[in-house]
């Protein structure tokens, strides 16, 4: 039967169709109906399903690919309660025996949103959760980000083939997430290109493998607000990071909080609205992620500078205005502050470093 | 049967004298010109034949030959006429056949007789100041000529003017007024806002640094380029001469002489427009032109990458030499230069408020063609934010003027030193003297990685830059630490 079930994986349908046929045909009989021509569908999906299943075992063996099967042990218990489940999964890794914390958030994020995803992916990472999310570009990618540099695991959820490198600048990232004890997976079949349609569904499977999804940045439209809606249709926690109200790129936000969304204050509070639900974390504690003077001791002038960069001011004109110092005055005081490694440049804002 | 009139030919920027030597023999009526003449100097035969007739003087009917001198370097233009002709008629005795000996002369004929404006018209007043001869130009040349109080320089607007002038001592035509052509600079004063923008203009036009400027579009990257000539100190006379001579060799008189040439080619402009070149003889190109000045080169991302490639010659050796195939010219390229950019194709890469709609690679892509050794060439790097709209709003800049006095004075402590701060190298950097905690402060910054040994010499430049505003003999550690703060990112 499980032979069934992943030559009909190989088929690449939509997962709602797959879902349909399962339930018209049986898990055992789905393929056979795809294979004799009872349903529609091309001639290559067809000749896809004809593969013998010992032949794509093999295939999957020599790509370090591994599958799970819904109902089998391996199969994220949490995610096997989702009515839409997938059938079947494609991983490479370790999935971690508890769901985790997704943060998902626009691939077309600004740099407060991509600095903020990768404060909290290290914060989730450091509290010992696994973090789930799509690999995508901009939030998603800053998240697992996060996560490495904080050593955590997390798991990648992708809409292509799990032996497809998509976005390409995050292949090395997906590798260092693998070798932390994390796990990427798909429920397309190895060698599915990217397609725009398969990312939606795939947001049901970040939800799932989750307990809590965290929602850094994103538009009214757009995949994460997807995550968030497929949660709350599964009794997940969502949280949300507040953002401009006139940034189009945080109205999603703004909005689930508006909606009662618990708003994302900073790492510390994250981790300790996620401890209530989640319980408490099981790493290590929490190290205190704002303590600010861990390299350099600032004084005087140079403090009043750092504490107006710690309440948002990045921009060196600003900083000039607000201190109603003399401008070469407040540049001494950055490249100072630089110089010792508190504070770095992000585009044309100065931030924190670390 | 013999005359000849001394006229000027250009090596690179450089005038060369050359004789216009013209024989008149026996035989059947004919005109030859020798002497590696390019196509227009050859058709000078028709036009002075024709200006001449219109004069009321006859065009001798026998075998007239006119040799350029010397014969291997290469002519080019219409500006031989007027000494021709003068030598025509001086062989042919119409006038004294000696008049050719106490003047340099320059300039296309019309037909009537009409004495038209030619390049190099201030490198011929050069020449005849060095030989101490009265000097021939049509009028707009010999205005610019008599601003640079270059010698006795007359302006004839006719064949008839100048034989007045050659033969008979007058005076010729009264010099035109030069139209103020090239745009006064912008007044800082209408840069609102933007305090570290300004302070960044102000340390550039006062140690000559390269200056790179990113941000968004509409951020006033272009309006502040165009302030910064008039933050510059005046040219001195030295300095002066070089640009009017530069700018002459390419046909174009300076309006302002002492103001510091400011030039911003498009980015659709050509390697031969850019740097000097061109068919025949090569004519200098905007680098040439914004030589002891600046070069602006706006949205410096879309400059096809062989172009910023051409600009590194230019920079690193003040020089640039055009290889011809008979000899290769050398032109002038002292010059500043200042570039802004978008961040990325889009412009809103790493913006606060407006989230970039750029991919990734197409960022990749376009930083790439700004980086590598042209990027490491700006001393100074400076990030333009957009304003605030209470800004924009908000009280006038501190005007040009009191910006240009500070930065004169920076010039002048740095002119004791002997060059501009821009090209000061490692040991000079090394002498100077650097206070307290000054070098720890850099040394701390390469430690943490955020400057690279290759931005070591770049910000100890900005900093002695720094406390020559400040005018102090000590670069300090304020001043070190300021100066980190114009490195940019990486």
């Amino acid at each position: 039967m499980s032979d069934a079930r992943l030559r009909l994986a190989f088929a690449g349908l939509h997962p709602e169709r797959t879902r349909r046929l399962l339930e018209l045909h049986g898990p055992s009989g789905a393929a056979a109906a795809i294979e004799r021509g009872a349903v529609k569908t091309t001639s290559r999906i067809q000749a896809e399903v004809a593969v013998p299943a010992a032949a794509r075992r093999a295939q999957l063996q020599e790509a370090g690919i591994e599958v799970v099967l819904r109902g089998e042990p391996g199969y994220p218990t949490h995610l096997a309660e989702l009515p839409d489940a997938p059938d079947l999964l494609f991983v490479r890794g370790t999935l971690p025996s508890e769901p985790g914390v997704a943060i998902v958030g626009t691939r077309r994020c600004t740099q407060y949103g991509r600095r903020l995803a990768r404060r909290y992916g290290k914060a989730v990472a450091a509290a010992g959760w696994p973090l789930v999310s799509g690999l995508a570009r901009g939030i998603d990618g800053a998240a697992h980000l996060g996560t490495v540099e904080g050593g955590g695991a997390g798991v990648a959820v992708l809409g292509c083939g799990i032996d497809i490198a998509y976005p390409p600048e995050h292949r090395g990232l997906g590798e260092e997430l693998i070798r932390l004890g994390g796990a990427i997976v798909s429920e397309a079949p190895p060698g599915t290109p990217p397609e725009g349609w398969r990312f939606p569904p795939r947001n049901r499977i970040i939800a799932g493998l989750s307990r809590a999804v965290v929602v850094v940045e994103a538009a009214v439209t757009g995949g994460a607000l997807i995550t968030a809606r497929s949660a709350l249709d599964q009794g997940i926690a969502v949280f949300a990071v507040p953002g401009d109200v006139e940034r189009r790129s945080s109205e999603g936000c703004n909005l689930l909080i508006r909606d009662g969304a618990h708003p994302v204050l900073g790492p510390d509070d994250l981790v300790e609205a996620l401890s209530l639900v989640l319980g408490l974390p099981p790493g290590r504690p929490t190290p205190h992620l704002e303590s600010p003077h861990a390299g350099q001791q600032v004084t005087g002038a140079d403090a009043e500078l750092l504490r107006l960069v710690d309440d948002g001011v990045g921009s060196l004109d600003r900083l000039v205005e607000l201190l109603g110092w003399d401008p070469p005055a407040v540049l001494a005081g950055v490249g100072r502050l630089e110089a010792g490694g508190t504070l770095r440049r992000e585009g044309d804002t100065v931030v924190r470093a670390g | 049967m013999f005359a000849s009139v001394t006229s000027v030919a250009l090596v690179g920027v450089e005038p060369r004298p050359v004789r216009v030597e013209v024989h008149i023999g026996g035989g059947t009526s004919a005109f030859h010109l020798v002497g590696l003449p390019d196509a227009a100097v050859r058709e000078a035969k028709e036009r002075v034949r024709a200006a001449i007739q219109c004069t009321g003087r006859s065009f001798p009917g026998r075998r007239v030959i006119v040799n350029l001198a010397p014969a291997d370097l290469p002519k080019g233009g219409s500006a031989y006429d007027l000494p021709i002709a003068l030598g025509v008629l001086a062989a042919a005795g119409e006038i004294p056949r000696d008049t050719g000996q106490g003047i340099v002369a320059l300039g296309e004929l019309a037909l009537d007789g009409a004495v038209r404006p030619v390049r190099g018209g201030l490198g011929a007043a050069f020449v005849a100041a060095d030989l101490g001869r009265r000097c021939l130009l049509p009028p707009i040349s010999a205005a610019e000529a008599a601003s640079m109080q270059l010698g006795s320089v007359y302006a004839v607007a006719s064949l008839e003017e100048a034989i007045g002038v050659a033969v008979h001592g007058h005076d010729g035509s009264a010099l035109p007024t030069l139209a103020a052509a090239a745009a006064s600079p912008l007044d800082l004063s209408r840069v609102r806002g933007q305090p570290v923008a300004r302070r960044a203009l102000e340390i550039a036009a006062a140690g000559g640094h390269h200056l790179f400027m990113d941000g968004p579009p509409g951020a006033g990257k272009t309006l502040l380029a165009r302030c910064f000539p008039g933050i510059l100190p005046p040219l001195d006379p030295a300095e002066r001469f070089e640009v009017a001579i530069a700018w002459a060799a390419a046909g174009l008189p300076r309006a302002v002489p002492d103001q510091p040439p400011f030039r911003a080619p498009h980015h659709s402009a050509t390697t031969a427009a850019l740097i000097g070149g061109g068919s025949g003889v090569p004519v200098p190109g905007e680098v040439t032109l914004a030589h002891r000045g600046v070069l602006f080169l706006d949205e410096l991302g879309e400059f096809p990458p062989q172009l910023l490639d051409a600009l590194r010659q230019p920079m690193e050796e003040g020089e640039v030499v055009v290889a011809r195939k008979g000899a290769s010219v050398t032109f002038p390229t002292r010059f500043q230069l200042i570039a802004a950019s978008n961040p990325c194709p889009c412009g809103y890469a790493g913006d606060r408020l407006v989230s970039c709609r750029c991919t990734p690679r197409l960022v990749d892509r376009y930083l790439r063609r700004l980086s590598g050794p042209l990027l490491d060439r700006f001393d100074l790097r400076v990030r333009v934010s957009r304003l605030d709209p209470d800004a924009m709003t908000g009280p006038p800049g501190e005007a040009s003027a009191p910006v240009r006095e500070r930065v004169t004075a920076a010039r002048l402590r740095q002119g004791e030193r002997g060059s501009l701060n821009r090209e000061l190298g490692r040991e000079a950097l090394d002498a100077l003297d650097w206070g307290p905690g000054a070098v720890e402060m850099l040394e701390r910054s390469v430690r943490s990685s955020a400057l690279s040994a290759r931005g070591w010499d770049r910000v100890r430049r900005v900093a002695a830059t720094i406390a020559d505003l400040a005018a102090s003999d000590v670069v300090t550690e304020a001043h070190a630490a300021e100066a980190l703060a114009y490195r940019g990112e990486g």
